[in-house]
C-alpha cells in the first residue's frame, strides 16, 4: 500500500483538507464552511475526504494541521505535525511555485505577506490588531449593497470609473462608502472602489515597507475576488497569479510538513463517528485564573492547554 | 509612644522596572518601609483598564491597576515625574504627567502620594529631585544625600549585573533573538513575560536590547537616528546597533498604542533591513493565540533560512 499524507487547515471562516501522495499529487480535497464549529466541520471534512479516497491503494501515515484551530483539531485527529498558517502557506506555495518571490494572502480575519528568496521564506508580516480589508469587511459591504459576496468580482470588473473610497480604516471606509451611495454613485463603481480600497489598505498596512517582487502569488478566500486581483495587478504593475487550488495551499503545506516531519501515526477515519467535546476550566491557583481548554473524546480527556504555569495542570 | 516608620508604596509597573532598586534602597536607607504591589495579574489589569481612558496605552492601564492595589495599604504611593535628562533626552509624556494624572484619578480616596521631579532642561537632576523629596519626608539633608548615594550605587551595580548576564547569554550557542522593548513591557507578567517564555520553550535564546551599557548605547544610537528625542528609545536603538550583526532576528515588542514605539519601530524597520524583524503589538486580549502564531512563524522563518525546517 502506498503512503499518503493528510493536511487540514481550519480557519475562522472555512475548513480545508487535502490528502496527497509522496509526489504531492492531490488524491482528495475538500473545502467547507467552519460555521463557528471547528470540531463539527472537521468531522464533516474527514467524511467527505474519505468518500473521494481510495483506501485500498493508499493509507494515511501522517497528519498535519494548521489554521487558527490547529491545536484543537490536531488533538482530535492525533496530528503528527501542528504548524502555524504562515509556515504552512509558505511551504505549500513554494512546493508548487518554486520561483515565487511574494505571497499575498487575505483570509477571513487575517491578512499576511510572505517574502521568498530561493524557495525559502525570508520575511513575513501579518495584520496587527486591525482586521481592516479582510474577507469579513468585503462580506459585510456586499451585504450592505445587497449582493452576494461571490458576485463582487464580476460587478467590479464592469466598472469603468471606480469610486474613490478612503482606504485607511474599515470604519472610515464604511462611512465613506455610505456617503458615496447616498451621493448617487453607481453600484459597480462603488464595488470596484471597495476592491481598490482592500488592495490599497493591504499594501499600506501589511505590505508596508516590504519589497514586492514578481512572481506574485495571491491566495486566501479574497483571492477568488477578481476585482481585488485586478486592483493588485494595477497597483503593483505586474501579473498576480491565483492558483485554482490557492484556497488549499495551507492544507497542502500542512500535509507536506507532515510528510517531511518524523512523526508517523496511521490516520483513523472513524474519528468522524466519535464524540468530541471541549470544556473550559478556570484555574483557581492564583489571581490570573487562566482559562484552560480541555478536549475530551467521549469521557476521556485527550489534551488540554491554556495554563500559564504548572498549577493549572491539576485543574484538568 | 513608639513611632512607626512611614511605608512607601511602589507600583510594580512602568518605571519600577528601571528604578525599583534605586527606590527601595533609598527609602530603606532612610529607615522607611517599602511595599511593592504584587506582580500584574488579571485583576490588576481589569482594574487599571476601568480607571484609564480608553486611548491610554496598555502600560499605563496596568500602572493604574498597580496604584489601585496599593491605595489604603501604605502611607504614601510614589509617583515620580521624570520628564527629561536634558535637551533631546526626553521621557515619554506619560512620565511627565504621571503624578498629576494619578492624583486626579485617585483624588477621592484620601491616599497620600509622594513625588519627585527630574527635569534636566530646568536644571533639576535626579539628585536634586531626591534631596527635595527627602526634605518633604522630614529627613535631614545629610541623611538624604547619603541614602541617595548608596541607592544610586546599588542601582548601577544591579544594572551592570544584568548587562553582564546579557553578555554571557550572547556568547551561548544557539539561535538568538533580540527583543527591543521597554523594560516595563518585557518584564511584565501580562505583556512581555509570555513572549520570552514562549521563545525559551522553543529553544531560542532571548536577548534584550535595553540591557546594554547606556552611555555607549546613546552614542551608538546616533548612527540610526541623529534626532530621536526619547531617552529609552535611544538606549534600545543603541542596543540594536550593538547586536544586530550577531543575532538571528529582532522582535520589536510594544504595548498598544505606544506613541514613541509607533515612530521608532517604523524607523528601525526601515533602517535595520538586513535582519529578520517581527513587529509584535500587545493589547489586553486574554488569548495568546495571535501572539503565539506570530512568534512561531517568525522562528520558522529564521530556521527556514538556516535550512533547518
Amino acid at each position: 500500500m502506498e503512503h499518503a499524507y493528510l493536511g487540514i487547515d481550519v480557519g475562522s471562516i472555512s475548513t480545508k483538507g487535502v490528502i496527497i501522495d509522496k509526489q504531492n499529487n492531490i488524491l482528495s480535497s475538500q473545502y467547507i464552511w467552519t460555521q463557528g464549529d471547528p470540531i463539527g466541520a472537521v468531522k464533516e471534512l474527514v467524511r467527505l475526504l474519505e468518500g473521494q479516497f481510495d483506501k485500498g491503494a493508499y493509507k494515511v501515515v501522517a497528519t498535519g494541521t494548521t489554521g487558527s484551530a490547529r491545536k484543537l483539531v490536531g488533538a482530535i485527529l492525533g496530528a503528527t505535525m501542528v504548524k502555524n498558517e504562515i509556515t504552512a502557506h509558505a511551504v505549500g506555495t513554494t512546493t508548487f511555485y518554486p520561483d515565487v518571490r511574494t505571497i499575498l494572502e487575505i483570509g477571513g480575519q487575517d491578512s499576511k505577506i510572505i517574502l521568498v528568496e530561493n524557495g525559502v521564506a525570508v520575511d513575513y508580516a501579518m495584520n496587527t490588531l486591525c482586521a481592516a480589508g479582510t474577507g469579513a469587511f468585503l462580506s459585510s459591504q456586499a451585504k450592505r449593497l445587497g449582493i452576494e459576496v461571490e458576485d463582487i468580482g464580476d460587478y467590479a470588473l464592469r466598472s469603468t470609473h471606480p469610486t474613490q473610497i478612503a482606504a485607511r480604516c474599515t470604519v472610515f471606509a464604511e462611512s465613506d462608502l455610505v456617503h458615496k451611495i447616498q451621493m448617487g454613485h453607481p453600484r459597480e463603481d462603488i464595488i470596484a472602489g471597495v476592491c481598490n480600497a482592500v488592495a490599497a489598505n493591504y499594501l499600506n498596512n501589511v505590505g508596508k515597507g516590504k519589497k514586492i517582487v514578481s512572481p506574485v502569488v495571491f491566495q486566501g478566500g479574497v483571492s477568488k475576488n477578481k476585482g481585488v486581483v485586478t486592483a493588485f495587478e494595477r497597483t503593483l504593475g505586474c501579473k498576480v497569479i491565483v492558483d485554482p487550488n490557492g484556497h488549499l495551499m495551507g492544507a497542502l503545506g500542512a500535509a507536506i510538513l507532515a510528510r517531511r516531519g518524523s512523526g508517523r501515526q496511521e490516520f483513523d477515519f472513524s474519528v468522524e463517528n466519535m464524540e468530541f467535546s471541549t470544556r473550559e476550566a478556570s484555574c483557581g491557583g492564583c489571581p490570573n485564573r487562566c482559562e484552560i481548554i480541555c478536549v475530551y473524546r467521549g469521557a476521556q480527556l485527550i489534551d488540554s492547554w491554556g495554563n500559564r504555569c504548572e498549577r493549572g495542570a491539576q485543574v484538568r | 509612644m513608639e513611632h512607626q516608620p512611614a511605608v512607601i508604596g511602589l507600583p510594580r509597573a512602568m518605571l519600577y522596572y528601571r528604578y525599583g532598586v534605586l527606590w527601595r534602597t533609598f527609602f530603606t536607607g532612610l529607615g522607611l518601609g517599602v511595599a511593592a504591589s504584587p506582580p500584574t495579574d488579571r485583576d490588576i489589569l481589569a482594574q487599571g483598564t476601568a480607571l484609564a481612558i480608553d486611548e491610554a496605552c496598555l502600560s499605563l492601564k496596568i500602572y493604574l491597576g498597580h496604584v489601585a492595589a496599593l491605595v489604603g495599604q501604605c502611607d504614601y504611593i510614589l509617583t515620580p515625574r521624570v520628564s527629561n535628562f536634558g535637551r533631546h533626552r526626553n521621557m515619554c509624556t506619560r512620565f511627565e504627567s504621571t503624578p498629576d494624572l494619578v492624583r486626579s484619578v485617585f483624588r477621592s480616596t484620601g491616599q497620600k502620594f509622594l513625588s519627585y521631579n527630574v527635569d534636566g532642561e530646568l536644571k533639576q537632576d535626579e539628585q536634586d529631585a531626591f534631596l527635595s523629596m527627602g526634605r518633604e519626608l522630614g529627613c535631614s539633608a545629610g541623611a538624604v544625600k547619603r541614602a541617595y548615594r548608596l541607592a544610586k550605587k546599588a542601582e548601577l551595580a544591579h544594572f551592570k549585573e544584568q548587562v553582564q548576564k546579557q553578555e554571557q547569554l550572547s556568547r551561548r550557542e544557539g539561535m538568538k533573538v533580540l527583543i527591543a522593548a521597554h523594560s516595563y513591557v518585557i518584564e511584565d507578567p501580562f505583556m512581555g513575560k509570555p513572549v520570552t517564555r514562549f521563545l525559551k520553550a522553543a529553544g531560542v535564546i532571548p536577548l534584550r536590547a535595553d540591557l546594554t551599557d547606556r552611555e555607549a548605547a546613546l552614542k551608538r544610537s546616533l548612527s540610526l537616528s541623529p534626532t530621536c528625542k526619547w531617552e529609552i528609545s535611544r538606549e534600545i536603538l543603541g542596543g540594536i546597533q550593538q547586536r544586530r550583526d550577531t543575532v538571528d532576528g529582532i522582535i520589536l515588542l510594544s504595548a498598544f498604542p505606544c506613541g514613541p514605539d509607533a515612530m521608532v519601530n517604523e524607523l528601525i524597520a526601515r533602517r535595520v533591513g538586513d535582519v529578520p524583524l517581527l513587529n509584535l503589538v500587545l493589547d489586553s486580549q486574554s488569548g495568546t493565540a495571535g501572539v503565539e502564531t506570530r512568534l512561531e512563524s517568525f522562528i520558522d522563518i529564521i530556521r527556514f533560512q538556516e535550512g533547518k525546517l
